[in-house]
């Protein structure tokens, strides 16, 4: 079974894709802060390089789950510092897949267009969105040079799938549901390796607008959304 | 023209200082005393304070970030790596951001023509090629730098130059060394400098307007980095390592 490091565990996206991927891999997980539903954590600083590099030892791969978005310091020592550190343990570890996350914000400068899909990053000057697009400038140099496949994984809201009919709504944009999240880092830690070593994906389950696409990630890893969401906002027309 | 040069202690901001001095007002920045050339002022802050990066732009025109280390860093390895990468992201940031409140429009980066080492020899190189920079800290930090400063051109109405320098010498300082196609005398790095000073997009409603990247090197013989895009702003380097790249005649008889 493959033993995978969780960076950011107790954060807002982790331990809802945990649950279902600890059936299948060895999941250490790691923060500073106590996990929501009590299971152990390790104590790791993402910004402390020997925290780091000592949780990594004897790991298959990492999952880097880490943010903070708007703090003019910290988001540069967590979300770029962290994904230093990160990269710079799998590399001296020999450490071969690395699962990196973004925002959409990242390439805002396209809020406004439609079929977007694998468009170059333009993520202005805000912390959260700068200092994730340096993240990924890091993780892709380390990967480059030390042929460490590295899967990034772009989305804005995530949620629950909806479980009945939302009216008078229409739904929410590059949003993913956890399911699907799910099956995209299953996919992540599966491939054997992607173009480049490098590459960032959307990941969104509602798609009728036109407005964000995941064919890349359809067409690299394999991505399968479970479909149909849509149908929950549908309006009566009776 | 008031201007601010970071990284006072490195040989390339007392180069440009000594390039714009007589013409313009120079005031040099950096964490630790540094006795900088007659005519210049020096304020001693830490780009990464903002209170220091403040104090720095007030009443400058053209701000020039040589993205240069300090002398003080730390002698431990892995704190060195990560306050040149504080400096190079977070400290770009700040300074940038105090820039753009001060009513800054002018700023130059210097950037490192090293972005593009992984190519090999036999291709020419010009500002269309895709950097694939190394982990090599100064090299990368070098590089995050340069893509901060860009990002401060697509969202604010400022002119954002970035001159991504060879390796800087001193012509006569290097003969007898094997020729490096990166070359680029420290002289005519900060004559570059002088080249950009008057560039100014800052109106402009395209951001692609707003940012511009120039390579810089020596003009050499058979050169693998082109200079074309900086010859048209008025880039002319003076030193050629002619003696160094000229292979001797063959012997006559």
């Amino acid at each position: 079974m493959k033993k995978v490091l969780v960076l950011g565990a107790s954060g807002n996206i982790a331990p809802y894709v945990t649950p279902d991927l600890d059936q299948d891999y060895d999941l250490y997980l790691s923060d500073i802060v106590p996990h929501p539903d009590g299971k152990p954590i390790i104590n790791v600083d993402i910004t402390s390089y020997p925290d780091v590099l000592e949780a990594c030892r004897g790991m298959d791969a990492i999952m880097n789950f880490t943010v903070l978005r708007d703090d003019p310091v910290v988001s540069f020592e967590v979300s770029t510092k962290g994904a230093y550190h990160v990269m710079k343990a799998a590399a001296a570890l020999g450490i071969k897949k690395v699962v990196h996350t973004g925002p959409q914000s990242i390439r805002h400068a396209y809020d406004h267009e439609f079929d977007i899909d694998d468009v170059p990053l333009a993520p202005g000057v805000g912390y959260y969105g700068i200092t994730k697009y340096l993240s990924m400038e890091i993780c892709e140099i380390f990967s480059r040079t030390y042929d460490i496949q590295t899967v990034c994984f772009l989305f804005n809201g995530l949620g629950p799938k909806p479980t009945e009919a939302v009216p008078q709504g229409d739904f929410p944009p590059f949003t993913v549901v956890w399911e699907d999240l799910q099956h995209a880092c299953r996919l992540a830690l599966e491939i054997e390796s992607v173009p480049g070593n490098f590459q960032s994906f959307n990941l969104l389950s509602y798609f009728a607008q036109g407005k964000y696409q995941v064919e890349k990630a359809k067409r690299i890893l394999g991505f399968t959304p479970m479909g149909r969401l849509e149908d929950y906002f549908r309006r009566t027309t009776d | 023209m008031n201007i601010l040069i970071t990284g006072a202690s490195s040989q390339l901001a007392q180069a440009i200082a000594t390039e714009l001095k007589d013409d313009h007002s120079v005031r040099l920045m950096d964490s630790a005393p540094v006795n900088v050339a007659e005519g210049c002022d020096f304020i001693q802050g830490n780009t990464l304070d903002p209170d220091d990066s403040w104090e720095a732009v007030r009443g400058i025109d053209v701000l020039i970030h040589t993205g240069e280390p300090p002398t003080d860093l730390p002698s431990d390895e892995l704190k060195r790596e990560q306050v040149l990468l504080d400096l190079a992201t977070r400290g770009t940031h700040v300074l940038f951001t105090a820039a753009v409140e001060a009513g800054i429009k002018k700023f130059i980066y210097a950037s490192t023509l090293s972005i593009f080492n992984a190519y090999t020899d036999d291709v020419y190189i010009t500002e269309l090629w895709k950097p694939l920079p190394s982990p090599e800290i100064v090299e990368m930090t070098k590089y995050l730098g340069e893509l901060t400063a860009r990002e401060f051109a697509r969202e604010h109405l400022v002119t954002v130059t970035g001159l991504r320098l060879g390796e800087l010498v001193l012509e006569e300082a290097v003969p007898g060394e094997a020729p490096n196609l990166a070359w680029l005398d420290i002289r005519d790095a900060a004559g570059a400098f002088r080249c950009v000073l008057n560039r100014d997009s800052s109106s402009s409603a395209w951001w692609t307007q707003r940012w511009a990247i120039y390579h810089i090197c020596a003009d050499i013989p058979n050169p693998k980095f082109l200079i074309d895009q900086a010859r048209g702003i008025g880039y002319q380097p003076a030193h050629d390592f002619q003696s160094l790249y000229l292979k001797p005649s063959a012997p006559s008889g």
